[in-house]
């Protein structure tokens, strides 16, 4: 495998961002999440897509796609009618849309595995998961009938919560 | 007899500039009249879209369009389709589309993962009403 200089450049910020962010989820400071696209809106996603954090810390979600809105949004029956995703006694959030260099802020206080997505790019695969602790196992809500199911884009888009505990963060290849 | 080129090269360089500037009117410079309104009112989005420019539709012709695009003087610089992926298929299709912004001088069509307005991955055939080298003028 031949490395360019700029891929190793690349890859030297992505190993240094990871750190940084989990230097910040270890200290139990709030942690950045982008929403990220390319410029001609082609490819969208979350960065990190998967996120390992301690009860109690908040993650900020940041809109780092000049040319495009995004969303962060819980996966539950309250908005928008949908499956729910994320801890039983977990409080669900929307961030509503949010223009580039908007955040959006959520604390995160039960143990579990939290799903969301972005609103106009479910059907792309715009998906995340945030594992709170040490869950012992994911979550399945009962509750699914008459509730809009998710997408097979965004169904394959989740990486496995055994994967975020170990690494930490999981990001987009 | 240097008067024939001469009336020549008038006449053409005069085509060329017809040709060049053809755009109708009432769409040349934004806002573009009638039932067409900037999508940023429309829909939480940029007003100025990286690479497309300020964009104007006709909420009605919704999701296909069309939407027209100018650069930051106010000027038309495209015309563009929005055809959600699913919707290509044998029963459907998109027909009589409204094309008000006269010349075109190129075509580009690309994949679009979507965004508020047409919220579903889709196609955006964009007729181009400047040359290539004029796409600079909407790149940022």
């Amino acid at each position: 495998m031949i490395l360019t200089r700029r891929r190793v450049l690349e890859a030297g910020g992505g190993i240094f961002a990871a750190f940084l962010a989990e230097l910040a989820a270890a200290a139990g400071e709030p942690v950045e999440i982008a929403m990220k696209g390319k410029a001609d809106g082609s490819h969208v996603w979350f960065d990190p897509i998967g996120l390992h954090v301690k009860p109690g810390q908040t993650v900020q979600w940041a809109n780092r796609d000049r040319g495009n809105s995004h969303t962060a949004t819980s996966y539950h029956p309250e908005i928008f009618e949908r499956v729910r995703r994320i801890p039983a006694k977990a409080k669900p959030w929307n961030s509503d849309y949010l223009l580039p260099d908007e955040t959006f802020s959520f604390r995160f206080d039960e143990e579990g595995v939290y799903d969301y997505y972005c609103v106009p790019h479910e059907h792309a695969g715009m998906v995340g998961r945030i594992v709170v602790g040490n869950p012992s196992g994911t979550e399945v809500a009962a509750e699914a009938t008459g509730l809009t199911p998710l997408p097979t884009p965004a169904l394959n888009g989740f990486p496995p919560v055994e994967e975020i505990v170990a690494k930490g963060i999981v990001r987009r290849e | 007899m240097k008067l024939v080129p001469a009336a020549l090269a008038i006449l053409l360089a005069g085509s060329l500039t017809a040709l060049a500037h053809d755009v109708p009117t009432e769409v040349a410079k934004s806002p573009p009249p009638g039932a067409f309104k900037a999508v940023s009112s429309l829909v939480k989005l940029p007003d100025f879209l990286p690479g497309m420019g300020q964009l104007f539709v006709d909420p009605a012709s919704l999701p296909g369009g069309p939407f027209l695009a100018y650069d930051h003087d106010g000027a038309l610089v495209s015309t563009i389709y929005m055809l959600p992926v699913k919707d290509l298929n044998p029963d459907k299709r998109f027909e009589d589309l409204a094309a008000p912004g006269g010349n075109v001088d190129h075509v580009d069509v690309y994949y679009n993962a979507g965004h508020p307005g047409v919220e579903e991955p889709h196609v955006h055939v964009v007729l181009w009403h400047v040359a290539a080298a004029d796409e600079a003028k909407v790149a940022q």
